[in-house]
């Protein structure tokens, strides 16, 4: 079975989380958010991401030459963990900390790294992920927006589906086509582009989410130039490059934590009322996020030392499990007190709920369905 | 983390290995043990891990003994080797002389027995193999308070009984007899960090059974083949593969940040959760291995039983579920100002439980 791990955190990193949470408060306090269920993807506040910019706690993991901190992952951990927990909108710029900098210092030319990474740092540049199509959702591999070679550079063509906030995004790192697909090896002539979203030739078209709010998008490109300086890594290897990708998508707390507001909520609630049974209930929930804390901490800390490719099945389990419970929190919340979940209510237990409710279907979908994700995992287990 | 671990580990999980099978197992249905077993373990002073050697022990911490206790559940061993290795434990957290020989414990208060001028009386039920053990390590009342207490069982009156697995599981009765060995008073602080080594232990090898389980099934869907391939090739398999994966992992991370948090804080939340995660686990463990084993799993010919019975056993046994969940509560209920996150990742003051002796 998969060894996981066991972190203890250092003092430092204690007095860290503390630092983070006061200034997180402060700003509550302050007005400058409202805390919201699934804030990182649907708490997108462009001056929120300035001001946490501001403080050094984007890209906190990267080389100072670039605007980082060079801290380690577990205090990257921390630190989502505790914007998460309160609720804060790191929508903007999600994708740009948690992916395209990983992805641009692992296979990025330094021109790309100078030119995109401090914009990343000071909250001012927003990527966009490019990987699912109309007929390509979990078989990726059949991806067919396609890249032509031009003098200078590339031509794009296709159409690129459920992209967070492409509509306040700068960039998009696409997974094109630059081969033709080779039915024997369907994984091969994939590459990743960095697109201006600005760029001629780009119709971003909202869809909206059931709830009417947008957040995700599709994205249409016609002949849209793209230069060659603006290529990842190496023409052909987008497969494996975006795979590397994965392992730190699919298990970091965001997995476990996207209903963490409601629950937080739940037990003051229960406090409140003073309702031991109702807490005795809910220990079996605050034991489950527990036992699930345990394993996400264990693979960020398998990937700080650098065993990525053993992670990648312990990492598909950890988002298995972990939508899975956040999908449950709404569930098990109106068994335990009386709630009346709508988007604006007054009551925030209300608000929370609903919230939780009308996003939880996307937790499973998102990010890897979990289907796909099982077949991964049981592949994995059997060949051990 | 004692640097004997691995080694340890390697060495006791190949002694198991060679030398307990179904067939052993199967014994205690017959109410014997495994005496060589038991043997082989106190020669090679396995039986004296995490005991300091001022008091005889063999040198190790803690986590050495957990690790230890995992594989006798891994392997079902008919031995009472928790008891006697959390008996004495408990010994020297008193400040009392540890014991050479067989023993058990009981550290459920309801059914504490009432302590007289150093005489012993009442009964006391489902205690682990009392019939086999020489000595008893037990929570006893005196008109001053709760103590621990060790008492010979020579002179006890020992009705047998068995939980699901066949494992022995007593009904000792003393009047009036004279212990040999007696705590200070101990505080409620005391008595939980004692439920909480307790838990520990169950969890170790509960955790080793859990293991063991999801170790069988996924062979079983190796071998098995229905419809012209291996059962794991069918989805529905697969999916029950994934749960049963799933709860193997987080019950062995459970585990080890268990035995990390008893190591660095002697009162800690970590046991609690685990105890109360382990309950859902061993649930999925169990419904889904036998599902997958299907007929031939249900059969005393298979071995998987002796671990799935064990698990329904165990989880009832000792301090159970609703002991930590009302810990829980009545945590929450009494850090009413701070949010559930701030409770949740609290620093915590370093007080390991080697430092912890109940002296007075």
């Amino acid at each position: 079975m998969f060894h996981l791990p066991t972190v203890q955190f250092t003092e430092e990193q204690e007095q860290f989380r503390l630092e983070v949470r006061a200034f997180l408060q402060q700003e509550l306090a302050n007005g400058t958010f409202t805390p919201k269920c699934d804030s990182w993807l649907s708490g997108d506040d462009p001056k929120f991401s300035k001001l946490i910019g501001k403080k050094g706690w984007i890209g906190i993991t990267w080389p100072k030459k670039y605007g980082g901190q060079e801290r380690s992952t577990i205090d990257r951990y921390i630190l989502t963990e505790e914007f998460l927990a309160i609720g804060a909108p790191v929508a903007a710029h999600w994708f740009a900390d948690r992916q395209t900098g990983p992805l641009l210092l692992r296979y990025g030319t330094e021109e790309q790294r100078q030119f995109f990474l401090p914009q990343i740092v000071n909250g001012e540049c927003y990527f966009g992920i490019g990987l699912s199509e109309p007929n390509s959702g979990s078989d990726l591999a059949s991806v067919s927006t396609r890249a032509e070679k031009v003098e200078g550079g590339w031509i794009v063509n296709g159409q690129k589906i459920w992209t967070s906030n492409a509509h306040l995004c700068h960039y998009m790192v696409t997974l094109v086509r630059t081969s033709p697909f080779d039915g024997k090896n369907k994984h091969a002539g994939m590459s990743q582009l960095i697109v201006d979203l600005q760029a001629d030739g780009i119709t971003v078209v909202p869809i909206k989410f059931l709830t009417g709010e947008h957040h995700y998008n599709e994205v249409f490109f016609e002949n849209v130039f793209v230069p060659d300086n603006m290529v990842v890594g190496a023409i052909g290897n987008g497969w494996a490059q975006g795979l590397a990708e994965l392992a730190f998508e699919r298990s970091g707390p965001e997995r476990i934590l996207s209903t963490f507001p409601l629950l937080d909520e739940l037990i003051q609630k229960l406090k409140y009322q003073n309702n031991r049974e109702g807490l005795k209930q809910a220990s079996k929930v605050v034991a489950r996020l527990w036992s699930l804390r345990n394993l996400s901490i264990g693979v960020a800390q398998l990937l700080e030392s650098g065993e990525g490719d053993d992670v990648s099945i312990p990492a598909a389990l950890v988002k298995a499990l972990g939508t899975k419970f956040e999908q449950s929190i709404p569930e098990i919340t109106r068994l335990l007190v009386q709630t009346y979940p709508t988007l604006d209510a007054q009551r925030k237990i209300d608000r929370l709920m609903a919230e939780s409710i009308l996003h939880a279907p996307g937790f499973t979908i998102r990010g890897g369905t979990s289907e796909v994700l099982y077949g991964v995992v049981a592949k994995g287990v059997v060949a051990q | 983390m004692s640097d004997m671990k691995d080694m340890i580990v390697d060495v006791v999980e190949r002694m198991l290995k060679e030398n307990v099978d179904k067939d052993l197992v199967d014994t205690v249905e017959q109410g014997r043990w495994a005496p060589e077993v038991w043997n082989m373990f106190k020669e090679n002073e396995i039986t004296a891990v995490a005991i300091t050697e001022d008091n005889g022990g063999a040198g190790g911490d803690l986590e050495d003994l957990l690790n230890i206790v995992r594989l006798t559940g891994k392997y079902a061993a008919p031995i009472p080797f928790t008891e006697t290795t959390l008996a004495n434990y408990l010994l020297e957290l008193t400040n009392l002389q540890v014991k050479d020989d067989l023993a058990t414990y009981m550290l459920s208060a309801d059914q504490a027995y009432t302590l007289v001028n150093g005489k012993l009386t009442g009964e006391a039920s489902q205690i682990p193999w009392a019939r086999h053990s020489k000595y008893l390590v037990t929570l006893a009342e005196s008109v001053e308070g709760i103590h621990l207490v060790e008492v010979d069982l020579k002179q006890a009156e020992i009705t047998p009984g068995t939980n699901l697995a066949s494992e022995p599981r007593d009904t000792v009765k003393f009047n009036n007899l004279d212990i040999s060995q007696v705590s200070v008073v101990l505080s409620p602080d005391h008595i939980r960090t004692m439920k909480t080594l307790e838990t520990a232990f169950q969890l170790a090898r509960m955790t080793g059974a859990i293991d063991k389980i999801n170790d069988l099934t996924v062979q079983y869907t190796k071998e098995r083949e229905q419809f012209g391939r291996p059962i794991h090739r069918f989805q529905l398999v697969q999916q029950h593969i994934v749960q049963l994966a799933g709860e193997t992992v987080v019950a062995l991370a459970a585990f080890n940040n268990v035995t990390d948090a008893l190591l660095a804080h002697c009162q800690n939340n970590e046991t609690a959760y685990a105890r109360i995660r382990f309950e859902e686990i061993i649930q999925t463990i169990a419904t889904t291995s036998h599902q997958v084993h299907a007929a031939i799993g249900t059969t005393h010919e298979h071995s998987l039983h002796q671990y799935t019975r064990r698990l329904w056993s165990w989880r009832d046994e000792g301090t159970n579920i609703s002991y930590w969940t009302d810990f829980v509560a009545t945590q929450l209920l009494e850090n009413s100002g701070d949010s559930l996150w701030a409770y949740l990742t609290e620093t915590k003051i370093p007080t390991t439980i080697e430092g912890v002796i109940f002296n007075g």
